[in-house]
């Protein structure tokens, strides 16, 4: 059995139908990347699994739980975790405060409020860890605003890693990025695929094909085709679409 | 040495200024405990200065303070724009005169009611505005604010339009009654350094550190799987019900209790006075409330006109310290310590 199963998602803005009935499964330990033009309702898919869409049609299953009707929250309780297409970090916060903030969701009550937080040295070393791993260890206490693209797209990441997620989505986590720390993004992701089951969006072909054991291509919501490199390289109507497209660019 | 009382100065928003710690080590810390001697001595001293008449009038300014301080928690550490604050302070002090008009005599008995019933109010009003944001969450919770006055309009053996009297103080108990004439002043003064206190202290806590993140990124915050909602709402209640807790003082207070006080422009003015001192800045509540209050009894004195003058001020701190006057107060203290 998947680690993780979406069976039939729907979800529609209007006339238009941006998820349209798909299926998809990650494995345990796998890198499953979902490629597809701009638009073609990628977002829209990691939206729906993470629960900040309501989706009007479907399931979702994490690790044996149903997840479809829960709050965004919940889910994140039984395993799911995200990172933002459009970097999604507390800006006016040190990497640190950052870093605290989401160890602290998934240790112990976010209600109490009379002991400092700070005090805590078991969140503070989980913290650490945290940035020891993801190479944020040099800019703790810089405010996360102030640091470079690439170094707040790796928060990003680090941010979704503190809950110890059993399936991470990752929304084009290497946009807009330079060579260098694309390098590194691919090292860390290539490092987490150990514990995680990982759903990857990316346009960066080269990275796709470096990492993922299955690839998906998702076109007008709908999923085209599935499988590993060779068969989606070959595949005449991906060409077509959307690898024909880019190597026309 | 100037990069780090710089960065010292921007970069604790809430906490005391910084920029004074740096230059006058304790001075900081002591401060509140200043604040709070000179502010008990008061009423002793003010007799020898002809000043006792203001001994009531920050009396006032400490009740007004407390309420302020409950709105600064949800404003400026929440996130959440409530215009229906008033509110609160009128169930507050609507059921001390409900506890009175029973027979009920004792103070504690009347203030605890007052913080209770309040924060029942905001869990229900709470429940249904938190499920809105933006200008929606504005618009809700002042409607709400509208239906608590208009049912204190309409409640004719509370006095309705015209209000209702307390002719006889409330007991205190505990040997406090008519000890001196200024007792009252006391308790509400250590009323209002706990709840000031336990706010500072909150904002440090767990709990503190998830609503600022809300405030800042809900998105995000959900993301990572804070139960935003319900951080929201306890919150909500918690500022509601000390709301409450400064309506039951108010009332005390005034020994008079009417509609007006939960009108929208009390609300309005709350949020006004918090917006002054600076939003979600630990000695914004209490620095704006002192300066707008003062600012109104000394220009009452000169001009029938002080609406100008304060709106005119207003203007300024809009346009030079949108942070509030705490964030103009640190800066400046910050900016000396680096010279
Ligand atoms: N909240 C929304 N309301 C209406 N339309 C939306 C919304 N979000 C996305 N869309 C539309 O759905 C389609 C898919 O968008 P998206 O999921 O962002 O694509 P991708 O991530 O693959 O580029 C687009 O046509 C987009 O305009
Ligand atoms: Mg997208």
């Amino acid at each position: 059995m998947s680690l993780f199963r979406a069976e039939g998602l729907v979800k529609r803005f209007g006339g238009l139908l941006a998820t349209d009935h798909v299926e998809l499964a990650v494995e345990a330990g796998e890198i499953h990347a979902l490629i597809g033009p701009n638009g073609a309702g990628k977002s829209t898919l990691v939206n729906l699994i993470s629960g900040l869409l309501p989706a009007d049609a479907g399931r979702i299953v994490l690790d044996g739980v149903e997840l479809t009707r829960l709050a965004p929250h919940q889910r994140s309780r039984h395993g799911l975790a995200r990172c933002f297409q459009i970097t999604s970090v507390f800006r006016n916060d040190s990497v640190r405060d950052n870093l605290m903030l989401a160890v602290q969701a998934h240790a112990g009550s976010s209600f109490r409020c009379l002991a400092r937080r700070d005090a805590e040295q078991a969140l503070q070393q989980r913290a650490e860890a945290l940035a020891r791993r993801t190479g944020l260890a040099e800019v703790l206490e810089r405010n996360a605003g102030t640091l470079p693209h690439g170094v707040q797209k790796r928060l990003d990441v680090a941010l979704a890693l503190a809950s110890r997620p059993k399936l991470l989505l990752l929304d084009e986590p290497m946009a807009g990025m330079g060579p260098e720390d694309s390098v590194q993004m691919v090292a860390l992701i290539r490092s987490l695929a150990s514990e995680a089951g990982i759903l990857l969006i990316e346009h960066d072909m080269d990275a796709v094909f470096e990492l993922a054991d299955r690839i998906s291509v998702l076109v007008y919501g709908r999923v085209l085709t599935s499988g590993d490199a060779a068969h989606v390289k070959g595949h005449p109507e991906v060409q077509a679409v959307y690898l024909g497209t880019e190597a026309g660019a | 040495m100037q990069d780090g009382a710089q960065h010292a100065a921007s970069s604790a928003p809430d906490g005391a200024p910084v920029g004074v710690r740096a230059r006058f080590p304790g001075l900081a810390r002591r401060l509140p405990w200043l604040v709070l001697a000179l502010l008990a001595a008061f009423p002793l001293i003010a007799p020898a200065f002809g000043l006792e008449y203001y001994v009531g009038f920050v009396r006032r300014v400490l009740i007004v303070a407390i309420a302020a301080t409950s709105l600064n928690f949800i404003l400026g550490y929440g996130g959440m724009a409530a215009l229906g604050h008033a509110g609160f302070i009128g169930v507050g002090a609507y059921t001390v005169v409900a506890l009175v008009e029973a027979g009920h005599s004792s103070a504690w008995l009347a203030w605890g009611g007052a913080a209770a019933v309040a924060g029942l109010a905001a869990a229900a009003i709470g429940a249904v505005s938190l499920r809105t944001r933006g200008v929606y969450f504005i618009m809700i919770t002042l409607a709400f604010a509208q239906m608590l006055y208009y049912l204190a309009v309409s409640l004719r053996t509370y006095g309705g339009d015209d209000g209702y009297g307390l002719y006889t103080p409330l007991e205190m108990g505990a040997g406090l009654d008519g000890v001196h004439p200024q007792v009252f002043y006391w308790v509400v003064l250590a009323i209002a350094a706990l709840v000031f206190a336990l706010f500072s202290r909150v904002a440090h806590s767990r709990y503190g550190h998830a609503l600022r993140g809300i405030r800042d990124n809900e998105t995000r915050m959900v993301a990572l799987g804070y139960p935003v909602y319900g951080l929201k709402l306890a919150g909500f209640v918690v500022a509601g019900a000390v709301a409450g807790l400064a309506g039951g003082l108010l009332a005390s207070h005034n020994a008079f209790v009417s509609p007006s006080l939960m009108h929208w422009t009390q609300s309005a003015l709350l949020l006004v006075m918090v917006m002054l001192g600076g939003a979600g800045r630990r000695w914004g509540a209490p620095l704006g409330v002192a300066l707008w209050l003062t600012l109104e009894e000394v220009l009452k004195l000169h001009t029938d006109y002080w609406h100008w003058p304060l709106g005119l001020l207003l203007l300024l701190v809009v346009f030079h310290a949108p942070q509030g006057v705490a964030a103009l107060f640190e800066r400046r203290a910050g900016r000396e310590a680096a010279r």
